[in-house]
């Protein structure tokens, strides 16, 4: 046993715990208690009341349309992230493994993304989208062609998707690179003497001794999409164009912060919060052992 | 031992850290106890310039906010005041957090009146917008500080003062100048086309179409930022005056024809292909590039404008069948400086927040702040005339002289509700909402 006496380690977990008591669990409470009024101003303001309307904001996120919208493009963004950041991450975290020299290069490289800040990717692009003088229309104007309007409410949804999706390739990159330096080399050696080729062992070795890696990877991605707020913000603020380009957290921030209705932006808190939760235990079902789920019946 | 030691030293600078932000907080709670001891004497010594020359004054940090901030053109006013402020009384630090007002500045500012946190001087609006800070009882009504400072607001014209009077009639804040909305053109893109200035709906359509057919944006804005402007005019003159200015449970006809006509416009190629996702800020480059005609705007618009040989404002064209004069206008006075009770409590910051308030309201102060919006819109002191004024001021000084009626805004009026409207104003133009479902979603909200 490490230590004997187990009393210190409470100093060190405490104010952890009372820090995140204080800042995400009470006000997550208030939260749920404020989507029931009808709130006037962020706080209750000195001499004023607020009416208790039960489940009003609830009953509104089954009629209005926007959140449909913004549902709808958070479950695309959850599937687009799976798709392309893990399973590009995934495909260039392999490629990376074969090769001997410059590895460090390649995982400085496309890692790199993730520590630019969201608001700058986002002004970046919006600076490549800009349908008068942006770098995209300019290559256009180069070649004689026509601008293109890249926002427009056809092709918007693809054109936050890839910022999105580059900026986090490199996360789950190292993640998975990391997975890939754990499996032992000798499996991959005895795989080549038995004939097996390297498209073979990705499949047969690689794939299924990475299960546990992909679970985390894909729980985050997934989580991921569900707070995807900055960058969609930066380059279509309000869901532009039309207020197709919502996602759950640029429609609580739109209602809450640009319109003051901050009773119902609790409620799209609350959808968010459930949502997360519930999809992330929908994947440890999915994914989880079949022997652990035999051990469980 | 040891371990035991080292865990309690680390605990110990763990909490030494935590509460390390709580330090300047101690510091002021101290530094205000001894303002409080101080709070005796100084409660009688500010009655007079002669006391205060002979008394040393405590050092005074006031939390000042205002919206001359970003590319607002009163900011370098606003700036040269507080610097002219602190040179002649070197007793007084500003810690100033000015900001181009917009509607999360505005809920920020909710926030901090809210939890306790508002500043000792604050420049906002007056109208339905500052109802919210108005209902905490925050704000100390200029009647009780003329009552221990006669001369405060001295060189403010009376009108003026009764413009910038709070919904509920008391006058809080003390105004520098008014402002006016109207549709800056560039006349150099007019002549290139032989086009005349708009100055009905049919020379506006026509305007728009050979703008359209040449290539050149015909009017700059944002639908999915701020179509704050077109709203206003649109329903204005759709609507006529006395409709316009009323608040209405319904949707009113006029309100609903006004901006019906975003449909109109729209179809009609007027806005920019990307009208739905940019900001204003970009919109009102392109009208600077040259690459946009009109746009529709402010007066704190103007300090914007550089080329002021060829840009001119002039008053909005109509709309069909309109029901207001031509000529009218939306604009008036919905602002003014403003002292929270948290500085009017603290002895100290009571003389050093009217000594603010009086700097930037006095004849000077408004002159500077006049002169930086054009010298041309209302001013709340007797102004100086400026003379050598550029085409661009003489324009806006013949609209705003030859205005037939001047109407504040909707929103002062309807206060959050319209936050509604605007977010719904594109789906207006689309078709894909009606104008009249947009108006009753918003008219729904007002309590």
């Amino acid at each position: 046993m490490l230590y004997r006496k187990k009393w210190p380690l409470l100093i060190f977990l405490v104010p952890g715990l009372l820090f995140m008591l204080m800042f995400l669990y009470l006000p997550f409470v208030e939260n749920i208690k404020n989507s029931f009024y009808d709130m006037n101003a962020v706080v209750k303001m000195p001499g004023t009341e607020w009416d208790f309307i039960g489940l009003e904001n609830y009953k509104k996120l089954f009629t209005d349309t926007d959140v449909r919208v913004a549902l709808i493009n958070s479950l695309k963004m959850m599937i687009v992230t799976v798709i392309f950041e893990v399973g590009i991450a995934f495909v260039l975290a392999v490629l990376v493994s074969q090769i001997k020299r410059g590895q460090q290069l390649f995982r400085t490289v496309f890692f790199f993304p993730v520590v630019i800040s969201a608001t700058a990717i986002g002004l970046m692009f919006s600076l490549f989208y800009n349908y008068n003088g942006g770098m995209l229309n300019q290559i256009l104007a180069y070649f004689g062609k026509d601008p293109v309007l890249w926002l427009s409410p056809e092709r918007a949804f693809t054109m936050l998707a890839i910022p999105t999706v580059w900026s986090y390739i490199g996360f789950y990159f190292v993640i998975l690179l990391t997975g890939l330096s754990d499996i032992p080399d000798d499996i991959y050696e005895a795989a080549a003497i038995d004939g097996c080729g390297k498209f073979k062992q990705v499949f047969y070795i690689t794939l299924p001794m990475m299960k546990t890696v992909f679970f985390t990877s894909v729980t985050l991605a997934v989580t991921g999409a569900l707070k995807v707020f900055d960058l969609p913000w930066v380059i279509a603020p309000n869901g532009a164009p039309q207020g197709l380009t919502h996602f759950l957290g640029t429609y609580m921030y739109q209602q809450t912060y640009g319109l003051n209705n901050y009773d119902y932006g609790s409620t799209l808190a609350v959808l968010i919060v459930i949502l997360g939760v519930a999809v992330s235990r929908c994947i440890g079902f999915l994914t989880e052992e079949k022997d652990e789920k035999s051990k469980r019946k | 031992m040891k371990k035991k030691v080292l865990s309690l030293l680390m605990a110990g600078t763990m909490a030494a850290s935590l509460l390390a932000g709580c330090g300047g907080g101690k510091d002021d709670a101290a530094a205000n106890a001894g303002d409080a001891a101080d709070a005796g004497a100084a409660g009688t010594e500010v009655q007079g310039e002669a006391a205060n020359e002979e008394a040393p004054k405590n050092p005074v940090t006031l939390k000042t906010v205002s919206m001359f901030g970003g590319t607002d053109p009163n900011k370098v006013a606003y700036e040269a005041i507080n610097a002219s402020l602190k040179e002649e009384y070197d007793y007084i630090t500003i810690e100033d957090n000015s900001q181009t007002s917009d509607e999360e500045w505005k809920a920020a500012v909710n926030a901090d009146f809210s939890v306790g946190n508002e500043p000792d001087v604050i420049q906002f609006f007056t109208d339905a917008t500052a109802d919210t800070i108005v209902a905490t009882d925050k704000l100390v009504t200029i009647n009780e500080i003329w009552a221990e400072y006669p001369e405060y607001a001295g060189d403010t014209l009376e009108s003026a003062l009764a413009a910038a009077a709070n919904t509920d009639g008391v006058m809080r804040a003390v105004p520098t100048t008014g402002y006016w909305e109207g549709l800056f053109c560039n006349k150099d893109l007019f002549d290139q086309y032989n086009l005349e200035l708009p100055t009905d709906w049919e020379s506006l359509t026509t305007a728009i179409t050979t703008f359209k057919e040449n290539g050149v944006i015909p009017i700059a804005c944002s639908l999915n930022n701020v179509p704050h402007y077109w709203i206003e005019f649109l329903m204005l003159y759709s609507a006529g005056v006395d409709e316009y200015t009323s608040v209405p449970e319904t949707a009113p006809e006029g309100w609903v024809k006004g901006l019906s006509l975003f449909q109109t416009l729209r179809e009609m190629g007027a806005f920019p292909e990307d009208t739905d996702t940019v900001d204003d800020a970009y919109i009102g480059q392109l009208f600077r590039d040259k690459k946009a005609a009109m746009q529709l705007d402010g007066s704190w618009y103007s300090g914007n404008i550089e080329d002021v040989e060829n840009t001119v404002v002039i008053a909005f064209p109509g709309v069909p069948e309109q029901k207001a004069e031509a000529g009218s206008l939306v604009g008036g006075i919905s602002s003014g400086f403003y002292i929270t009770r948290k500085a009017w409590d603290d002895p100290d910051k009571r003389d050093a927040a009217v000594k603010f308030v009086m700097a930037h309201t006095c004849q000077a102060g408004v002159q500077q702040y006049w002169e930086a919006g054009g010298a041309v819109a209302q001013a709340a002191v007797e102004v100086t005339p400026v003379e050598g004024a550029s085409p661009f001021a003489q324009s806006i000084a013949e609209y705003t002289s030859a205005a037939s009626a001047i109407v504040a805004p909707t929103d002062s009026r309807i206060g959050d509700a319209y936050k509604t409207l605007v977010s719904e104003i594109v789906k207006v133009s689309t078709g894909a909402m009606t104008a009249e479902d947009a108006i009753n979603e918003a008219l729904a909200l007002i309590k």
